[in-house]
């Protein structure tokens, strides 16, 4: 940028700087003050361990998964249910969701129940399902979906409704069936709410999953992580919380990329933060 | 001077067409039941082939409304819509309609969405064998070489020429327009109604377009319909006595003027202009 034209720049100064630069001195300035408050020890290095033990144990994690150890075993697993878990998140979800956007009974009947079924703590019902699909990975699965599908649903069926109006006019003068406004217009004019809610899906599906490892055991990273939680290895705790991060971030950079190949025609940063119904 | 506004009037009288009825409203009325709302009030509209006509009147006088009852997108509650002798009862093929918003679809290329209508009637085969139409409905409104170029690329201006053509794209008998060009610049627009008379006659169309400026109804129009709101009416017929083509000196000479005043004074009068 020449200086003229960054006279004419209006951004603030956090555009000018590269993305990689500002993301670098956060989590620089983050480290360190992680780094101090343990170094002072307010609490006993057991319950909080510095960020060197942390990293050091994060290396330990690493090299197990990567030898094909137990660990890799856990996150194998676990990686799974998030997957299997979302997947039918977002094809049950889009399937209610275009019920509920599309019908009069879906809008008048199913959506109140809907409603009512998201308003409950949804982690409750853990242990029916760990009593329906036993401790095995189904159970996580169906907790990750039970957790994951209800944004799909309304972000879909908000979707639909936010056709333009015009648009509509446009497609009902040129005396198109119901289902060809649906498959030409309100779908594809859905899609980045409908992606809105796949993306708030793959954080949620991560979520449900480890929960259900909590409270159901099994054999996967959430078990292994309340395991070391109850021996206070918190710095193995860290280590292993990082790459349920991993997992929830591969998939969500999964549905960020789907979504600007599809969506050419709109702009989007892949971290960008939308809001979801 | 006033040898030449003669002269001017009377080519205008001789370039008057006087073709057949396309469109005869008679007597229609349209009540919105749910909000007991009398939004048109014993409207009587006549279209002649060829002939150019602007609506204008305060908002919420039901000028859109008339234009979908035209359309054959809601019922009349009383009286009926006759477009060449046969009664209007739902969307034909027949009747092209352009909005404020050229409402192309993001995803689709211009040619695309030019091809849309042919596609939902008659299928995807149909809209490709159109494609040379198409084509040539873009070249025609100066967007040559732009059929695979999405919308998103395309400025305000050019976005409502590809509008018009997928209004054209049919071949319909009468042209629809709701303030077609309201939400462009100034320039843009002036530039845009040079090219819709352009169009219009070439292809001889039957246009009836809401606006809410009084220069362009007039520059455009060969009637300009005034209406008057709760309920809505028409209050005044304007005959635009101008010669064909209308060009950039002609508005301003004093009878363009006066007939924009005229109009202007009409409006005042009905309180649309406060
Ligand atoms: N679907 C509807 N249901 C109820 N009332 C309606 C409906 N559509 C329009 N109206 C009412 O009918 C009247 C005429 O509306 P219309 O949109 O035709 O006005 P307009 O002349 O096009 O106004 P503008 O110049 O602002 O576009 C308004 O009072 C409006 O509120
Ligand atoms: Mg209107």
């Amino acid at each position: 940028m020449s200086e003229a034209e960054s006279l004419w720049y209006s951004g603030t100064w956090i555009d000018r700087v590269p993305q990689w630069v500002s993301i670098t001195f956060f989590g620089l300035s983050f480290l360190g003050v992680w780094w101090f408050v343990a170094g002072m020890e307010f609490v006993s290095p057991v319950l909080l361990p510095g960020p060197g033990e942390t990293f050091s144990e994060l290396w330990d994690v690493t090299q197990n998964i990567f030898s094909g150890g137990h660990i890799a075993e856990a996150l194998w697993i676990t990686s799974q249910e998030v997957f299997w878990g979302f997947l039918a998140a977002a094809v049950s979800g889009f399937v209610l969701g275009v019920v509920v956007g599309e019908t009069r009974l879906g809008q008048r009947a199913i959506m109140p129940y809907l409603v009512a079924l998201n308003a409950l703590p949804k982690v409750a019902f853990a242990p029916v399902f760990v009593a329906w699909f036993g401790f095995g990975v189904n159970s996580k699965i169906v907790m990750a979906m039970f957790i994951a599908f209800f944004p799909v649903i309304v972000d879909t069926a908000a979707g639909l409704a936010s056709t333009d109006s015009d648009a509509l006019m446009l497609f009902e003068s040129m005396e198109s069936s119901r289902w060809q406004t649906l498959r030409q217009l309100k779908l594809p004019s859905a899609l980045p709410f409908i992606f809105a809610g796949l993306k708030t899906a793959a954080v949620f599906s991560v979520v449900g999953a480890v929960v259900g490892e909590y409270l159901g055991g099994g054999k996967g990273l959430g078990e292994l992580i309340r395991l070391s939680a109850q021996t206070l290895r918190i710095d193995r705790v860290f280590a292993m919380i990082v790459y349920l991060g991993v997992i929830g971030i591969l998939l969500f950079g999964v549905v960020a990329w789907t979504e600007r190949k599809l969506l050419f025609w709109q702009e989007s940063e892949i971290f960008e933060i939308q809001g979801t119904g | 001077m006033a040898e030449s506004a003669d002269a001017l009037l009377r080519a205008g009288q001789q370039s008057r067409p006087n073709g057949d009825e396309v469109v005869t409203i008679s007597n229609l009325s349209k009540t919105f039941h749910k909000r007991g709302l009398t939004a048109l009030e014993g409207v009587d509209v006549t279209l002649r082939h060829g002939t150019f006509t602007s609506v204008i009147g305060p908002s919420g006088c039901g000028k859109s409304t008339l234009l979908k009852i035209m359309a054959g997108l809601i019922p009349a509650t009383m009286g009926e819509v006759l477009l060449n002798g046969q009664p209007v009862t739902g969307p034909r093929k027949d009747i092209g309609i352009m909005f404020q918003q050229p409402t192309l679809l993001p995803w689709r290329t211009a040619l695309e969405n030019v091809l849309l209508p042919i596609e939902i009637r008659s299928g995807a085969a149909a809209a490709e064998g159109a494609s040379d139409r198409g084509r040539e409905l873009l070249d025609l409104v100066g967007l040559e070489g732009f059929d695979h170029v999405h919308p998103f690329e395309l400025s305000g201006g050019m976005a409502q020429r590809v509008a018009i053509c997928r209004m054209l794209v049919t071949g319909p008998a009468i042209l629809l327009l709701d303030e077609p060009f309201g939400a462009l610049d100034e320039l843009t627009r002036e530039y845009m109604n040079f090219e819709l008379q352009r169009i219009c006659l070439g292809r001889d169309a039957t246009s009836f377009m809401v606006t809410h400026a009084i220069p362009e109804a007039v520059f455009l129009g060969d009637e300009v319909l005034v209406m008057s709101a709760r309920p809505g009416r028409i209050a005044e017929i304007v005959d635009v006595d101008l010669p064909r083509p209308r060009t950039l000196d002609m508005m301003t000479t004093p009878e363009f003027a006066s007939l924009v005043r005229h109009v202007r004074h009409r409006l005042d009068e009905l309180g649309a202009i406060a």
